[in-house]
């Protein structure tokens, strides 16, 4: 169930098609506090956000090809919000010179028997884990500084580890397709930032070997 | 002579009337500012405010130095008429502020000692010069001469020896690690060490029908290969995925297809 190509069809019909543009990195605990003086000297000015959420990859095997993800998440700190549920397209194999990495994204919230919807349909939870942090907003531009943990038994989010030393930081626009000049502002951000972080394009299926 | 005299007298009191208005004004807008727009002020505009002051307390000073200005000292200002009735061309002078010339505004108005606590003070600044003597003035003057020059030229000249320590020390600590990016990177994108907690790789043993929770890493990755190999129907025998621990929990996808190697079968046929 190869995700259909994201230039000639809409994934719903006359919504606009929402491209996310990211760069990712990822900065040590001790240089934690000295990230988050500058983010907050560079960013909106708005009260410093934390978040807790978990989030829950669901798989959905086909017969043949990658099977299609769906990425659940709710938070941890206001229980009472709507799931959000997500759907991330491959990566757009463009030119070289985007500095972000592009894919296709599709936002829904989702009410909270979401969990049981999927399994009902033939997703299955592949992996799950904790994500909490700090999020920082300018213009369209949204940081997200966040510590990941694995969860040790399955459905128990008190009993987590840290995955490791650091915190990921995460650096997205929701755009819709097209438009090219977001990734130069996302770069031109990322500079401010160094040497504290460097935030690159990473592409994920490198990443598998 | 006096014609004179009385001519360098007025144009030294007109001159030092102006300085005087654009301090006022100065203070004025100063003022203002820092009670209307606080929130805004940064304190490099309020030093340029200090400076501004400064400055033109400076030319005041130096006009009064100056040799044209007759010495004021030897004018005398003596009140002729003091009413406690209001006096509307006085009040439109100053702007409101002296609205009537009368017993109360004089002592402050045309004061010239200074106050008492200010006279003790200066009092005691010139007993304390005096018990200085000139020789060791002189000796202080230098020493604070010395101390700034030392302390201007430390702050103009050698920035780059400065900024190389800084360097060194900031490259001693790295604030991230490569390594722990990709394993974060990982983690978010596909579930790299999170799931089951163990790390994708070994065999998971899987029973099969065992609910939701099912062999995160190697599932992924035996899918993509298995794509891929399914091709290699001519070479024979299943390849590494079928390895990972496929307890029939889904139909393999892969087909093997074993045929004994002979020249029509030859994938690479001449």
């Amino acid at each position: 169930m190869e995700a259909p190509p994201v230039t000639s069809m809409p994934v719903t019909g006359g919504a606009i098609n929402m491209m996310e543009y990211l760069l990712q990195g990822s900065v040590l605990d001790q240089a934690l506090e000295s990230l988050l003086h500058r983010l907050r000297g560079l960013c909106d000015n708005m009260d410093p956000e934390t978040f807790t959420d978990h989030e829950l990859v669901y798989l959905l095997k086909g017969q043949q090809g990658n099977p299609f993800i769906l990425r659940a998440r709710r938070s941890l700190s206001h229980p009472t919000s709507p799931w959000h549920l997500r759907y991330l397209g491959q990566p757009e194999v463009g030119d070289k010179s985007r500095h972000a990495l592009v894919r296709n994204c599709v936002d829904v919230a989702a009410s909270h028997s979401l969990p049981e919807f999927l399994n009902e349909m033939g997703f299955r939870m592949d992996h799950e884990f904790v994500a909490n942090g700090h999020i920082f907003r300018k213009g369209v531009m949204k940081i997200v500084v966040s510590k990941l943990s694995r969860i040790l038994v399955p459905g128990n989010t008190e009993n987590t580890e840290r995955l490791s030393l650091s915190y990921l930081v995460e650096l997205s626009v929701l755009a819709p397709a097209g438009q090219d000049t977001v990734s130069e502002d996302m770069r031109s951000f990322a500079e401010q930032l160094k040497p504290l972080v460097h935030l690159e394009k990473i592409d994920p299926s490198k990443q598998r070997h | 002579m006096q014609q004179r005299e009385e001519k360098q007298l007025e144009a030294a009191v007109e001159s030092l009337i102006s300085r005087v208005a654009h301090v006022k004004n100065a203070l004025h807008s100063f003022i203002y500012k820092l009670e209307n727009e606080y929130e805004r002020l940064t304190w490099p505009s309020v030093l340029d405010n200090f400076a501004l002051l400064s400055g033109q307390l400076n030319t005041i000073n130096k006009l009064l130095k100056n040799e044209k200005t007759p010495s004021f000292r030897n004018q005398v200002i003596i009140p002729l008429l003091l009413s406690p009735d209001r006096d509307e061309d006085l009040a439109k002078l100053t702007e409101q502020r002296v609205p009537v010339f009368s017993h109360e505004i004089v002592p402050d108005y045309l004061r010239t000692k200074p106050d008492p606590e200010v006279e003790e003070q200066e009092k005691q600044l010139s007993v304390e010069a005096a018990r200085i003597g000139p020789d060791g003035a002189q000796k202080h003057i230098q020493t604070l001469n010395k101390l700034c020059s030392n302390l201007l030229e430390k702050l103009n000249n050698p920035r780059d020896d400065r900024d190389s320590e800084s360097a060194a020390i900031r490259q001693n600590k790295p604030s991230f690690n490569p390594a722990d990016t990709n394993a974060l990177v990982g983690a978010v994108a596909f579930g790299k060490g999170l799931s089951k907690c163990r790390p994708p790789g070994t065999v998971a043993p899987g029973h099969p029908g065992q609910g939701p929770m099912m062999s995160g890493g190697p599932t992924l990755q035996q899918v993509t290969i298995g794509g891929g190999s399914s091709q290699q129907a001519g070479m024979g025998g299943p390849v590494a995925p079928q390895q990972q621990g496929q307890p029939g929990k889904m139909p393999s996808s892969i087909k093997t297809n074993i045929k004994s190697a002979s020249g029509s079968m030859h994938p690479y046929n001449r």
